[in-house]
C-alpha cells in the first residue's frame, strides 16, 4: 500500500496548543513522524534578559499555563542562590503546598484529556470537575487560578491563616475520596484499560537515551524524580515515594500519573502539618551580583532545568530553561512508528504535552 | 562521591582521549569541565559508555561580555549530581561536532543552539529549524549585532 504522509496541525481539533506534525502512514500503520515547534515562541529567554530580575517573575509565570507557580519557584531559587540570601523555611512550605497542587490540578487536566481521546467523555467531565477543587485553593490562597504571582524572590506574596488551613484540609479530604474512584476507574474500566494497555511501548533504554524524564520516563522503570534527587528545600524534609511502572506503556504512563496525584496529596497533608510559624519573606536587593547557577527542580512533566548568569547589575545576562515537554516531544517521532492510526491521540496524550512550555 | 568521579573521569580524559580538561568554578550547584571543542563528542562517548548512558538535560548557549568575538556552550548532565562540560568556540566560525549519534536525545537542543547562535553542528544530516519561522532572515537573534554586522 502507498505511503502517504498527513500533516496534523498546527491549528488541529486533536491539539489545544499549535504544534505542526507529519505523520507517515500506510493504510491504518503509522511509520513515523516528524515535528515543528515554535507556533508560540514568544522570546522569553532574549526578553528576559532585557527586564530587571522583579520584572523577570512575572515574565516567567507566564511561560505555561499550567505550571506557572514551578517555573518561578525554580527561576526564584536560583536568584536567591546568587543572592546567597537565606529564605524563610515558612516561604519554602508554602511554595511546596502551591507546586503540589499544581501536580494534582496538571494530572488530572492530563487524564480528563486522555479519557476524552478514548472516548469516556464522562471521565473528562469527572477528572476536571476534581480539579476544580485544587484551583478553588489555589485561587483562595493566592487570588489566582492559573497565573498566582505567588513567588517573589526572597519568598512569597501570600500566607495561610487558620481558616485557609481547614480549608484545604477539608478539600484535600474531599480530593482524596474522589481520587479514590478514579484510581477504580484506571484499573478496572475496561474501555479505558483496551484503548491503552500495550499501546506505544517505550523501553527504559529508549526513555534513557533520548533523555526523558518525569511521569513518561517512570512509566518505564526509570526511577527519577528531583524532589528526592536533588531536592529544593522543604523536599528534604518530606517523605513520598517515587511512583514507577516496568510497562512503559500509554496504561503505565496514566498509572503513574494517577497515582502521583496521591502522593501529592499526602505531601500537601505534610506540608500543613509541619509548615512552621515566621515570615513568608524576606528583603532583597535589586542587584544580583556575579555568578552563576543551575537549579533543577521536579515539574508536573519531569526535570526543570534553569541557568541563570548574573553580570552583577539589576538583569541577567543570560536564562536558560529546559522545559521537560521538550525532552519528552523529542521520543514523540519515534513513539509515532508501529502503532495504528486510531492510537494518535493517545500516544499525543500519553506524552502530555505543553508545547507553550516547549516553545517558551 | 562527585568529586572523585570527576576527578577520575579527568585522568581519563587525559591518558585515554590525550584531552586536557580543567576545573571551571563559577558554576553553583554544578561541576564543570572545561574541554577543546574538537574534543567534546570523544569525551561524552567515553562519558556514556564508562557510565552506560548519561542524562543530558540541556545545552546551553551564550556570548559573555568580556568575550565577545567567543561562543560559550555547556552540555548540561546529570549524573546524581549536577557536571557540564564547557566550551568556546569563535562567533566567525562557530562549529561544533554533533552528539545526535550518542545521544540522540539532544537533537532538538542542537537545533536550537543552531538557529539561535548559528551554531554549525558537524556530522549530522540537517539541524531544521525548530522555534523560529521559516522565513526568519535576521540571522541568529542570540548573537550580538556587532559580531553580526562584522
Amino acid at each position: 500500500m502507498a505511503k502517504i504522509s498527513i500533516p496534523i496541525g498546527p491549528q488541529h481539533p486533536l491539539l489545544k496548543e499549535p504544534l505542526s506534525m507529519k505523520v507517515d502512514i500506510s493504510g491504518e500503520k503509522v511509520y513515523g513522524a516528524s515535528l515543528r515547534l515554535g507556533y508560540v515562541h514568544r522570546g522569553i529567554e532574549r526578553l528576559a534578559q532585557q527586564r530587571n530580575y522583579v520584572q523577570n517573575v512575572h515574565l516567567i509565570e507566564r511561560i505555561c499555563g499550567i505550571c506557572s507557580h514551578i517555573h518561578t519557584t525554580t527561576y526564584c531559587h536560583a536568584v536567591e542562590s546568587l543572592l546567597k540570601i537565606e529564605v524563610p523555611l515558612r516561604a519554602h512550605y508554602l511554595r511546596a503546598l502551591m507546586c503540589e497542587l499544581e501536580r494534582i490540578h496538571s494530572h488530572l487536566l492530563w487524564l480528563g484529556i486522555l479519557a476524552k481521546h478514548v472516548g469516556l467523555e464522562t471521565i473528562f467531565m469527572y477528572t476536571w470537575h476534581d480539579r476544580e477543587l485544587a484551583l478553588d485553593i489555589m485561587e483562595e490562597i493566592t487570588g489566582g487560578r492559573v497565573l498566582h504571582a505567588a513567588n517573589q524572590i526572597g519568598g512569597v506574596r501570600f500566607d495561610l491563616d487558620k481558616d485557609h488551613i481547614a480549608m484545604i484540609h477539608r478539600t484535600v479530604d474531599k480530593l482524596h475520596n474522589k481520587l479514590d474512584r478514579l484510581l477504580d476507574v484506571i484499573e478496572n474500566e475496561p474501555t479505558l484499560i483496551a484503548r491503552t494497555r500495550g499501546v506505544a511501548p517505550v523501553s527504559t533504554e529508549l526513555i534513557k537515551k533520548y533523555c526523558v524524564v518525569g511521569p513518561v520516563a517512570r512509566a518505564s522503570n526509570v526511577d527519577v524524580d528531583m524532589r528526592r534527587d536533588n531536592p529544593l528545600p522543604p523536599y528534604d524534609q518530606l517523605s513520598f515515594s517515587v511512583v514507577t511502572f516496568q510497562e512503559g506503556d500509554a496504561l503505565a504512563r496514566t498509572r503513574v500519573r494517577a497515582y502521583e496525584i496521591r502522593e501529592s496529596i499526602y505531601l500537601c497533608e505534610q506540608i500543613l502539618e509541619d509548615i512552621p510559624d515566621g515570615p513568608v519573606s524576606t528583603r532583597v536587593p535589586r542587584k544580583v551580583p556575579e555568578g552563576e547557577v543551575i537549579i533543577r527542580s521536579e515539574a508536573p512533566r519531569g526535570e526543570l532545568f534553569y541557568y541563570v548568569r548574573s553580570d552583577g547589575t539589576d538583569k541577567p545576562a543570560r536564562l536558560k530553561i529546559r522545559t521537560p515537554t521538550l525532552a519528552a516531544l523529542c521520543l514523540l517521532p519515534v513513539q509515532m512508528s508501529e502503532i495504528q492510526v486510531a492510537d494518535i491521540p493517545v500516544v499525543l496524550a500519553g506524552v502530555d504535552l505543553c508545547v507553550a512550555c516547549a516553545d517558551r | 562521591m562527585d568529586e572523585m568521579m570527576v576527578e577520575t573521569l579527568c585522568l581519563k580524559l587525559e591518558s585515554q582521549l590525550d584531552c586536557a580538561c580543567e576545573y571551571y568554578t563559577g558554576i553553583q550547584n554544578d561541576t564543570t569541565l572545561v574541554i577543546p571543542p574538537d574534543r567534546i563528542a570523544d569525551v561524552i562517548m567515553l562519558l556514556d559508555e564508562d557510565m552506560n548512558g548519561i542524562h543530558l538535560s540541556t545545552i546551553t548557549a551564550q556570548q559573555r561580555e568580556n568575550h565577545p568575538d567567543e561562543i560559550e556552550v555547556m552540555y548540561h548532565f546529570y549524573l546524581k549530581f549536577g557536571f557540564s562540560l564547557l566550551t568556546s568556540i569563535p562567533c566567525k566560525d562557530p562549529k561544533l561536532p554533533s552528539i545526535v549519534s550518542i545521544i540522540p536525545g539532544a537533537d532538538f537542543y542542537e537545533r536550537e543552539v543552531a538557529e539561535m547562535f548559528g551554531v554549525e553542528f558537524i556530522g549530522r544530516s540537517e539541524t531544521p529549524r525548530l522555534l523560529l519561522p521559516e522565513d526568519w532572515d535576521q540571522g541568529p537573534p542570540f548573537v550580538k549585532n556587532e559580531v553580526k554586522d562584522g
